[in-house]
């Protein structure tokens, strides 16, 4: 402490002694060079010397210097620059800097300077998402920064996507990494229902530096959403609209058309006993199933967004509207959200909230399953003789006994509304009698309530399916609320000549509590298609409506602390340790520590490098840490109980159990080892990032083989290691610079290698169906039995045994890994060219390696399934002694766990191209406008892919069925500012 | 400053203080956690409604999407009574054509669902005898009922899984699992030691049952386990250990407690508008399941498997009453009503349909009778031969007036009798779950002559190793002691 007040002393006796020599009050401005825009906050101060001030809301500032001297101007994200002092009102113009080293980094807990960030983060900018036509941000992540893998699943309108950060080290539990926005956990896979537009920059933290302040919860990766804030001055409004179309991708399954199959039909002991006057008739219809179902989507987007305040209190107000149907009849997404971020500064308080309200409409249909009623299996399915309509006009009836899925799809009907808040409060005080000293305190929530209901009409088979077999009527509503509570005091502070020294303290609470009801009531089909549509039951019409309801609760209690320490603003060490205790957890093992250790050099800075910085090198970085995060995520609340739940026998409630206790269940916990460079070159021009990490999971959770005997399959326990490394490496490039034209290209590329360690006691392997988790393999690989195609002499199978020999006989002793669901290698690419104001930008993602199992084809390739449409393939089949085919003769036993199903999961996809006209300032100026774009885009608008189905883009491996392919969209839109 | 400082810290030290560990004590409201209860006798009774309960699951009596009800019409599909057709979209091929291999699903499915029913009433009987000085007649129903179940459990799997049904037979039964542990790595007994256990259970459980506290079931609904219904069980089971005296004098008990049904009764047991003659039913209301999913699907018209067509011939089908209660015909559309046996060309199983018009195949399913009880004693006096086969003759004679309008008796003996009796086994149980066991305690021959697809498998032959089901792979992995002891043949 004395030391301190030595700091201060010296501070205030520099002043003084500055003080004394010729002064003079210098007045000015400071602005953005490209538009003029004021920018507060920016530092100014006297070159050799120890004053400086900041410039105010509108910009201006004030300062005395000496009337020979100069001034620094400086501000994050722009050069620094310098200016000789006038006694004319100074107008400084800055311009963005491309430096990688200056770019800023929210860490969640911090933010600070890429210069002095020792852990691994990329950050995407707002921009990049501001105009999305994705219903959900996750989706228009992928491929932008190495690390992150991400992938569509479907295309139904506002699904989420499966985001993956540096592959996955858990096989039981959660991959899905962690979302923060504004400090407050939200809610993973949910984002339908907030504005990406809304968001100022997200982070992808990705090493155990970054991460292991969010201790328990880190081990997926974090991803820190800010919000944007308002900036003092007059308002500034922003308008965005966006209108547009969605097609469905091109399809590369096959299935047969009327011709072909009736042949096929009759080839194979024509089950339905068609006539041949039948079958003459039958041939003339042709009904193509894709067109049925799928039409053209719309998409209609509007964001009105206002920002400015004073210079104590700035604000940043929008809403928005969000119109998408889908390109499957039926479908969409309609969302309206509303966002006031306020801050204000009272002395040494600085306090403010950020709120965000929001409601989706979400119209659904079932996908990625087997199910005969859902309707998306029916584009496979549906015989091509079969038409819709009947000739009177009503749904006809399938003669293979099919429900009509047009029927389904139209008169059933899947709501789902949302209504979504997130928002938080904050205080934070600079201590007065203490400079560096700093108290801050953040509370928010994350309340989601969706309310469900699912319609089904008396005449389709699910409704006639029914309890009472007269269609039903179910209404579910679900809500969940988790706050956030976080408490730190800071203290940062500088020493001698060359220290700097951050220490902080946190405190955080989480809880989680969610409670969920729903009914279903049936004898639907009079007046009604709602609540008042539903037949109370009795005795006699068997209406027994459904009613079910449950909940649960998690709460999570840290402590923690984050230190970073400078030298000579070039060497930088950076210390975080957590203590958490989890709910979750076995009363033996509910508290556990992370830490992590990171350093990160300047090498630029120093001396040795300076004749090659002063060429065509600008900035080298090199960074390495250690340390340890943990998952706790994707088992259940009570994991490590023993427990009880409802049963009903004869009317009668009881208890059942439903769980056995594991009282050591603890955390996954994943060790990462990360080392990287940054560098950059000719002028920051070109902009490198190489990283390299290796991070092991141990205490997987696992499940421990039981005795079936026990009436139990397994017990969730902390078994097994998993280990992921890889190179990440990203690329940023201003190929060309002038004033008037740019190109620009970027590049991201990741390979991560995946394998498992150690499994339960002395296994070496686990098997799950047509997947295999072995020591040394990466987890889900492939395991089945090579098919080796048909023998020409009989027409049946053929396959592979252990040696490689074909065989006959089909043995699942003779399966083999042949690959692996999960992708080694991915990443992405893009360029744009700007000239004058007029821009065209492509942007590719792509991913190899990987293999997707196609259970879609099983169910058009199998023989049995005769009375239902079939791949065009089986008409190829082998029906005679010499036929060469890869079918075999529809007599031999089906067997679908074999690589005949097995299939690449390589893709390159151009994910977002666009066209867009920046308005040159002068031709609007005068009507107030700030900026105007016009712009077009399309998003997936064309797939390279070897893959049998509309999209390759499957994170779980296995196409189960009915896939919702993600939507081509092309949209119009216009940026104005004013 | 000094103070100021103070109080920030205090502010702060406040703050952290607020957030003790209370934070994380949190405990399930919707379920309950194991230390929670087992603490009264009411506890032992919610978890006995628990055991019960888990007979609906999908593999034991339930049908699930991918899985069979085990117990329940699975055994006739498996033999010969029910025959698959396309509708099935060969859901259950490799049961249906004796195709499976140890790692077939729905066996391990079975398997679990037995072993999970057993687990809950080895919960149940956990502890119970603390109660036993302060209610003695409670403990003696609820510990009576749990230990029927688990005797009843062991014998459904011994059914499947025993390599045959000797009362004294050295071959390979089943584990036996008499008590709570996790960790537990149980060896396959022998067919006898399974037995000796299975009837241990059972008597005790005759024991127990004869001395309650208050009646277990009603007049109109027999859903649980009383003394009545463990002597139908004891009936059936000593009849399967071919010890005949001991079957024909549980069915005798039996048979005199609760009379067969008159003829309008019995079709209404069918639609659950009469209990008539019930002995034990496990009910399924909706949003329970249903046993006969894979059966016909009443609401959508699913006709996964069709009655055989040489079986609905040996029925006098002007007069018995069991024909137009079980075999129908219907049209496609889910509409379609289902119409008498001779209507239309698509034949059905009408049995399991409805409680009244909805066809939503929400019934209770019928596991014990009194209409077996019949057979059973007439298969047990047949024999034992000698002056019984006369008495045998007469209750399959009885059996038959009860169902056929103008029955005129028959008069047969030895090999000829049996064959009638079996026969009468197959018309009376029809789709109950019977057929594969009956065919695999007596002769183990299977041959399909009405089949209604072309790759319908034809003919198991005894010694064809499918009459024993495999120990599921997943517990031969995880249990060590039983991997030497796989079912001859897998």
């Amino acid at each position: 402490m004395r030391k301190m007040l030595a700091l201060i002393l010296g501070c205030i006796l520099s002043f003084t002694v500055q003080s004394l020599s010729a002064q003079s009050i210098i007045t000015g401005k400071v602005v953005v060079e490209k538009d003029g825009t004021p920018i507060s906050g920016a530092t100014i101060s006297v070159k050799n010397s120890r004053l400086s001030t900041a410039s105010s809301f509108d910009g201006s500032f004030s300062i005395s210097a000496p009337a020979n001297g100069r001034l620094v101007v400086t501000y994050v994200g722009y050069k620094p620059t310098e200016v000789a002092v006038s006694s004319t009102p100074l107008v400084i113009q800055l311009t963005e800097s491309l430096s990688p080293l200056l770019e800023v980094v929210v860490t969640g807990y911090r933010t600070s300077s890429r210069r002095d960030l020792v852990g691994s983060a990329s950050t995407i900018s707002a921009e990049k998402i501001r105009n999305t036509t994705l219903g959900s941000f996750d989706q228009a992540l992928q491929g932008q920064v190495p690390g992150i893998l991400v992938q569509a699943q479907s295309g139904q309108p506002g699904a989420a996507a499966s985001v993956l950060i540096r592959g996955k080290g858990s096989i039981l539990g959660s991959n899905t990494p962690l979302y923060v926005l504004d400090g407050i956990e939200i809610t993973a896979g949910d984002f339908s229902t907030l504005n990406p537009s809304d968001f100022q920059s997200l982070s992808i933290l990705k090493d155990a530096s970054a991460t292991s302040v969010y201790g328990s919860r880190g081990a997926n990766g974090v991803i820190v959403i800010t919000s944007k804030k308002g900036k003092s001055g007059a308002p500034r409004f922003n308008y965005d609209v966006q209108y547009g179309s969605s097609t469905q991708p091109e399809n590369k399954l096959k299935v047969m058309k009327s011709g072909e199959k009736l042949d096929y039909e009759l080839a194979n002991g024509n089950p339905f006993g068609w006539t041949t006057s039948e079958v003459d008739s039958l041939r003339k219809v042709e009904t193509n199933w894709e067109d049925v179902f799928f039409r053209t989507g719309r998409t209609k987007n509007h964001v009105l967004s206002a920002s400015g305040g004073s210079e104590n209190t700035v604000y940043y107000l929008s809403g928005s509207i969000f119109d998408q149907t889908g390109t499957v009849q039926n479908t969409g997404l309609k969302r309206y959200t509303g966002r006031a971020n306020i801050e204000s500064k009272a002395g040494d308080f600085v306090f403010g909230t950020n709120l965000s309200l929001g409601y989706s409409d979400f119209k659904n249909t079932s996908e990625n399953n087997t199910g005969i009623a859902t309707p998306l299996n029916a584009i496979r399915w549906l015989n091509p003789y079969e038409t819709v309509y009947d000739n009177d006009g009503k749904f006809s009836s399938i003669v293979s006994g099919q429900p009509n899925a047009m029927q389904e799809l139209l008169l059933n009907n899947n709501l789902r509304q949302q209504y979504k808040g997130v928002g938080n409060i904050y205080i934070n005080y600079n201590a007065p009698f203490l400079k560096g000293l700093s108290f801050r305190t953040n509370w928010g929530g994350d309340l989601r309530v969706n309310e469900t209901t699912v319609y089904t009409d008396p005449t389709t088979a699910t409704g006639s399916g029914a309890t009472g077999g007269r269609g039903s009527f179910g209404h579910g509503s679900d809500r969940v609320f988790r706050y956030t509570g976080t408490t730190s005091v800071t203290y940062a502070t500088e020493f001698g000549a060359d220290h700097t020294l951050s220490v902080a303290l946190f405190n955080e609470i989480v809880n989680s509590k969610g409670r969920n009801f729903a009914f279903t009531g049936y004898g639907l089909g009079g007046a009604f298609q709602n609540e008042s549509g539903i037949t109370p039951g009795n005795a006699t019409n068997g209406f027994i409506p459904f009613v079910r309801g449950g909940g649960g609760e998690n709460a999570l209690l840290s402590y923690f602390t984050d230190i970073h320490y400078g030298f000579k603003n070039k060497y930088f060490l950076n210390v975080g340790a957590r203590r958490d205790g989890s709910s979750k957890f076995g009363a033996n093992k509910r508290y556990a520590n992370f830490g992590s250790v990171g350093a990160s050099w300047i090498v630029s800075d120093e001396n040795f490098m300076a004749r090659l910085k002063n060429s065509f090198f600008n900035e080298l970085k090199y960074k390495i840490s250690y340390g340890s995060s943990g998952n706790q995520a994707g088992i259940g609340d009570f994991q490590s109980r023993e427990l009880y739940g409802r049963s009903v026998y004869a009317g009668v409630s009881g208890l059942v159990q439903t769980q056995l206790a594991n009282p050591e269940l603890q955390w996954e916990r994943k060790t990462t080892f990360n080392t990287g460079l940054e560098i950059s070159l000719f002028n920051s021009r070109l902009r490198i990032v190489a990283e390299y990490y290796n991070s092991l999971t141990s205490d997987l959770f696992l499940n421990k083989q039981l005795s079936r005997t026990t009436g139990y399959a397994s017990l969730t326990s902390n078994i097994g290691e998993l280990q992921n490394r890889g190179v990440e490496l990203s690329l940023d490039g201003d190929l060309i610079s002038t004033k008037n034209f740019t190109w620009k290209a970027n590049i991201s590329f990741t390979r991560n290698q995946n394998k498992v360690k150690k499994l339960v006691g002395d296994q070496t392997e686990i098997i799950g169906g047509i997947t295999i988790n072995r020591i040394g393999e990466s987890i889900n690989s492939l395991y089945v039995v090579r098919y080796a195609g048909v023998n020409p002499a009989n027409g049946n199978p053929l396959y592979l045994d252990l040696n490689g020999t074909e065989t006959e006989t089909y043995s699942s002793g003779n399966r083999v890994i042949v690959g692996s669901f999960e992708s080694p290698y991915f990443g992405g690419f893009g360029s744009s060219l700007n000239y004058k104001g007029f821009e065209v930008s492509a942007f590719f993602s792509f991913l190899t390696g990987n293999k997707i199992f196609n259970n879609d084809r099983t169910n058009v390739e199998n023989p049995q399934y005769l009375t239902d449409n079939l791949s065009v393939d089986l008409s190829t089949e082998w029906r005679k002694a010499g036929d060469i085919t890869k079918i075999p003769n529809p007599t031999a036993t089906f067997r679908s766990a074999t690589t005949r199903f097995v299939e690449d999961g390589d893709f390159l996809r151009l994910r977002n191209a666009s066209v867009s006209y920046s308005l040159p300032q002068q031709l609007f100026r005068s009507i107030k406008f700030s900026s105007v774009r016009f712009f077009a885009q399309g998003q997936n608008l064309f797939t390279w892919t070897d893959f049998r189905g509309f999209d390759p883009e499957i994170s779980t491996g296995s196409l189960d069925g009915a896939q919702y392919p993600a939507l081509r969209t092309i949209t119009f839109g216009l940026n104005v500012g004013l | 400053m000094k103070c100021k400082l103070i109080i920030s810290l205090t502010i702060t030290c406040l703050l952290v203080m607020s957030a003790c560990k209370k934070v994380i004590e949190v405990e399930p409201e919707f379920v309950k956690d194991g230390s929670q209860i087992f603490r009264t006798l009411n506890d032992y009774e919610f978890a006995l409604t628990g055991a019960y309960a888990l007979f609906r699951a999908t593999g034991y009596f339930g049908t699930g999407g991918q899985t069979n009800a085990t117990w329940a019409t699975l055994p006739d599909m498996m033999a010969d009574n029910l025959l698959q057709t396309g509708e099935d979209l060969g859901n259950w091929v490799t049961q249906v054509n004796w195709t499976y291999a140890t790692d077939e699903n729905d066996i391990e499915v079975a398997w679990i669902a037995a072993y999970s029913v057993i687990a809950e009433a080895n919960l149940v009987l956990r502890n119970i005898e603390q109660f036993a000085a302060a209610e003695p007649k409670k403990v003696n129903r609820i510990k009576g009922q749990a230990l029927a179940i688990r005797g009843m459990a062991h014998f459904d799997v011994l059914r499947f899984w025993g390599a045959d049904f000797e009362r004294n037979s050295a071959s390979l039964g089943i584990p036996y699992v008499s008590a709570v542990d996790i960790d537990a790595k149980p060896a396959r007994l022998t067919v006898k030691e399974s037995w000796d256990n299975i009837l241990k259970d059972m008597l005790e459980a005759e024991k127990l049952l004869a001395d309650v506290d208050k009646a277990i079931n009603t007049a109109s609904s027999k859903a649980y386990f009383d003394l009545v219904a463990v002597r139908a069980l004891l009936a059936r089971m000593n009849l399967y250990a071919k010890d005949y005296t001991k079957a024909e004098s549980y069915a005798s008990m039996v048979i005199s407690a609760v009379p067969l049904a008159s003829r309008t009764s019995f079709t209404n047991i069918w639609t659950d508008a009469s209990a008539s003659e019930v002995l034990w039913s496990v009910p399924f209301s909706a949003g329970e399941g249903s046993p006969s999913f894979g059966v016909h699907i009443g609401s959508s018209n699913r006709n996964r498997f069709s009655p055989s067509a040489f079986l609905a011939a040996r029925y006098d089908q002007a007069n018995d009453i069991r024909f137009p209660a079980f075999f129908g015909s219907r049209g496609t559309g889910s509409s379609t009503p289902v119409t008498p046996y001779a209507s239309v060309a698509r034949k059905v199983v009408n049995k399991f349909l409805t409680r009244g018009t909805t066809l939503d195949n929400l019934v209770n399913w019928k596991a014990l009778r009194t209409g077996e009880m019949y057979l059973i004693r007439a298969e047990s006096r047949a024999l034992q031969g000698g002056a019984k086969e006369a008495a045998g003759l007469t209750d399959l004679n009885d059996l038959r007036a009860a169902r056929i309008t103008g029955n005129i008796a028959a008069v047969l003996t030895g090999q000829a009798l049996l064959d009638a009796i079996a026969l009468e086994r197959r018309k009376e149980l029809f789709g109950e779950g019977h057929r594969w066991f009956d065919l695999k305690r007596t002769s183990r021959t299977i041959s399909r002559t009405d089949p209604v697809l072309t790759s319908t498998k034809l003919t198991l032959a005894p010694t064809a190793r499918e009459w024993i089901w495999p120990i599921p792979q997943s517990e031969i992995d995880a249990n060590a002691t039983i991997k030497p002891q796989q079912s001859p043949g897998y």
